[in-house]
């Protein structure tokens, strides 16, 4: 097990590593740069050159690259052009907001389609199965930014239930304790109904596939034999063996916790790291946008090792 | 049993989904208290801002419109500039300098700061500070992107702690504005950060400030909260408790929080939902000059445009008139020459290129031009008239106006393609001179001074002047209207410049944006002119 682990771990590692070595050759080699950003000011060429320099813009980009690399393996992730503040202090102060928003929204979407797809095998084929299938279908096709606003313009301005954007009001801002909790929780909902809407659709396929042909086992019948309920056997006894596929689903979507909300971020205006990545890319803040690239990439490697090890553990014949 | 733990566990998600906020923010008719006629204290008014403030020191980097408004209401400025541009050069009203005076010669001017000012730390603000900051505006190491400002003053001395005067190298009309350019910051706080690292220093952290307002907080892309300064010594103070400046990216998100009174002020309101808020009871769209106006850059170095013929007949074959009322909904007016139509520089005689294709026709025949047999193209030397526009990809009014722009030149058998490019890489190339044509936008200050952009790039002039337009009678011009310190006889030169480059048509000029600024009718009291939405924040208040 140890020298498997050992050896995915390093495969791993490179692959982080070409990642960020190619973001950083991407951003570099695109024209213009952090001096370039602001529209329409009249800025002396001198003073750019001034900016440049400060930045160290004008050494070329090996070196940049270099002294980069040399920087991180201290841990020192640099310092944003565009915040003023350390990489490090940035993603700390993203980071955990995305994970909030995104891991509410996938704990909803894993829910809801648990909720569809029980309700969809009651009667399969029947008119609710197709009903809910095409809507889940729709909200699985609808882009985020869409319904981002659909839902928005139904529960913030038809019906204001709910603040269209940001993670706090301006009087959540200022207090503390039970009342900001409160405002920090309104203000997460329709996000993270966003984000899990589209999800739905994909989670109860498959449930109600699995659950279709749970259905016909033996074990299944055999409780109807004993003259248990459709539905309890349904929820009872098929429901945790039909769970397994799902775990692969959840599994593979863990990346997205990370780097998955940035059309939802931008829409709601919530300040996480999919935001700061989208505006740094857009300032050419490299810096940041390496510390991002690193925290995705280190991300999405380790879902996946995490994913492989699960499996690992579930079926030793991978263990080779 | 299960079964009901599962309903249960829906029930609450369900329950979860509808749960009602726990504190939105208060709508406009929740926060109107009654009140009495006339200004009371107290309040709070919610400004939208596109997008977040990076820094609280304008001395680190270029500072954008936001943060400037913002570093406005927390750090002095010796003097107010009031909005006379139109009429002549501004003139201004007495903030941290209580009077100034030129000497003899006008080569030197002295400012009397108020001996009642403090820093938020309790230290007096002194003429140190304004040395100081003069010294950050002068600084390589420090990179201020208005340094070219101070280009004509050459020092700044402290006589006693509240008087301190300033050298200039000439004298011109500008002198009091330049010299008041840049607010003043705390020598004593922010002296000792070493400039090496000035660029990579967080002065959030180390904010001393000295305006009516000061920090309260400051959450990252969402919210900056300022607060009354208790101990503010200039007048009036305040009435407002609190401006808090809301990010909001998106412009249509802005429009229907105002609407939807979560909102006050919205500053840049985009022209196609400008109807929405006119119509609107509880919010007012203002209508002030902006000093944005937009145009069609050519490369005049392309061998497509070195020929002024061309560029006159691109410009004569575009019905600029119909493209600006369509795409601004009757809101800009039409651009006529590089002097905006609001200052008092401004040529009221200047031709009107009119919208006539015939002309434009016969001029690009005379420069050789001929419509290809084939498909009508105009072709010169085998080569076809057919070039690349570009616009900023985010900008939809630039995008509209490009569209119409290839339909308009189409009938002249010109072949026009609209490219859509990202901001900064097509500064990038602007920059570089690597593009034919492009639709771009200048944000003028409120000084009258064309050497940066159309004087012939060389060293202290033209460095803004990247559609490469070079005449040496303009050049001469310029630089005679720089140093004409007599209004009316810089006027006249002014008025010539403008006939100059009205006839060379290095650009072609499209429109004068006005600025649409939404505003709550809960706010009174507010004086929202040109030069400054926040020209009088002091003095706003909530009523009914």
């Amino acid at each position: 097990m140890l020298p498997w682990l050992l050896r995915r771990l390093l495969s791993r590692a490179i692959i982080v590593w070409l990642a960020a070595t190619a973001t950083f050759a991407l951003v570099s080699l695109t024209p213009g740069d952090i001096t370039q950003h602001l529209e329409g000011k009249r800025i002396a060429p001198e003073a750019r050159e001034r900016w440049r320099r400060n930045f160290g813009l004008d050494r070329p980009v090996p070196l940049r690259y270099l002294h980069w690399l040399a920087a991180l393996s201290r841990g020192d992730l640099g310092y944003s052009w565009l915040y003023h503040r350390d990489v490090a202090g940035v993603l700390a102060a993203t980071l955990p907001r995305t994970l909030l928003l995104t891991g509410l929204g996938l704990t909803l979407e894993v829910l809801g389609g648990i909720a569809v797809a029980l309700v969809q095998i009651r009667r399969p084929h029947g008119f609710v199965d197709r009903l809910l299938n095409t809507i889940t279908l729709t909200a699985y096709a609808l882009p985020a930014f869409w319904t981002g606003l659909l839902l928005i313009y139904l529960f913030a301005y038809r019906i204001p239930l709910f603040p269209p954007s940001h993670m706090l009001s301006p009087t959540g801002e200022l207090a503390t304790g039970w009342q900001r909790a409160g405002d920090l929780l309104s203000h997460l909902l329709l996000p993270a109904v966003t984000i899990g809407l589209a999800g739905v659709g994909a989670i109860a396929r498959y449930l109600r596939g699995s659950l279709l042909d749970e259905r016909l086992e033996h074990y299944v019948l055999a409780a109807r034999a004993r003259g248990c309920s459709m539905s309890r056997a349904m929820w009872v006894h098929a429901l945790p063996n039909a769970l397994l596929p799902l775990v692969t689903v959840v599994g593979m979507s863990l990346p997205f916790l990370v780097s998955g909300s940035l059309v939802v971020e931008v829409v709601f205006a919530w300040p996480g790291m999919g935001r700061a990545m989208y505006e740094a890319a857009l300032a050419r803040d490299v810096p940041l946008l390496m510390g991002g690239t690193l925290v995705g990439a280190t991300a999405v490697v380790a879902g996946n090792l995490a994913a492989d090890a699960l499996y690992a553990v579930v079926d030793p014949r991978v263990r080779t | 049993m299960r079964t009901v733990r599962w309903n249960l566990a829906l029930a609450a998600l369900v329950g979860l989904a509808v749960l009602p906020c726990g504190c939105r923010e208060p709508s406009v008719a929740e926060r109107q208290q009654p009140t009495a006629y006339g200004p009371q204290p107290g309040g709070f008014v919610i400004v939208a801002i596109p997008a977040d403030v990076a820094t609280l020191n304008e001395y680190q980097r270029g500072a954008d419109a936001t943060e400037l408004t913002v570093i406005d209401m927390l750090f002095p400025t010796l003097m107010q500039e009031q909005p006379d541009y139109h009429l002549h050069p501004p003139s201004f009203a007495p903030r941290l300098a209580s009077s100034w005076e030129f000497s003899q010669d006008n080569r030197t001017l002295t400012f009397y700061l108020r001996r009642d000012a403090f820093w938020s730390d309790g230290v007096p603000v002194t003429a140190e500070d304004v040395r100081f900051a003069f010294e950050l505006q002068k600084d390589p190491e420090v990179g201020w992107g208005g340094f070219e400002i101070k280009d004509f003053i050459s020092t700044v001395d402290v006589v006693d702690p509240f008087t301190v005067r300033f050298h200039f190298t000439r004298v011109y009309p500008y002198q009091l504005m330049d010299a008041n350019d840049g607010h003043i910051v705390p020598a004593h706080a922010w002296g000792k950060v070493p400039r090496a690292s000035w660029g990579q220093t967080d002065f959030e952290e180390r904010l001393v400030t000295s305006g009516p307002f000061r920090l309260a907080s400051h959450t990252p892309q969402q919210t900056l909260i300022l607060e009354r300064e208790p101990s503010y010594w200039g007048r009036p103070r305040p009435y407002l408790d609190r401006v808090i400046f809301r990010v909001i990216p998106d412009v249509a998100s802005q429009v229907n929080q105002l609407l939807a009174g979560q909102v006050h002020v919205v500053e840049m309101l985009p022209p196609r939902l400008a109807e929405r808020v006119r119509s609107s009871r509880d919010v007012e769209l203002v209508e002030v000059p902006s000093r944005s106006w937009g145009f069609v850059a050519w490369n005049n170095r392309h061998p497509l445009f070195t020929d002024r013929r061309v560029r006159r007949a691109l410009t004569l074959g575009i019905d600029r008139k119909s493209a600006v009322d369509t795409v601004y909904f009757g809101f800009a007016r039409l651009a006529v020459g590089p002097v905006l139509s609001s200052m008092w520089a401004f040529n009221r005689n200047l031709p009107i290129l009119p919208y006539d294709p015939e002309q434009a026709r016969a001029l690009l025949r005379e420069a050789g031009w001929e419509p290809s047999p084939r498909d009508g193209t105009l072709t010169k030397n085998g080569v076809p008239f057919a070039f690349d526009l570009l616009f900023p990809a985010t900008n939809t009014i630039r995008q509209d106006l490009a569209v119409i722009i290839q339909a308009d030149l189409a009938k002249l058998g010109i072949r026009v393609r609209p490219r859509p490019a990202e901001y900064t890489s097509l500064t990038a190339r602007l920059d570089a001179g690597d593009y034919a044509a492009c639709m771009s936008v200048w944000e003028e200050a409120t000084k009258v001074d064309l050497a940066s952009a159309w004087a012939t790039p060389g060293p202290a002039q033209g460095s803004n002047n990247f559609v490469r337009y070079s005449n040496p009678e303009v050049d001469r011009l310029i630089a005679a209207a720089r140093t004409e310190s007599d209004v009316t006889r810089a006027k006249v030169i002014f008025d010539r410049i403008q006939e100059l480059i009205v006839e060379d048509q290095p650009v072609t000029f499209l429109y004068e944006a006005p600025r649409l600024v939404g505003v709550s009718r809960s706010i009174h009291g507010a004086d929202i002119n040109a030069a400054s939405v926040f020209f009088n924040i002091e003095e706003w208040y909530w009523g009914p």
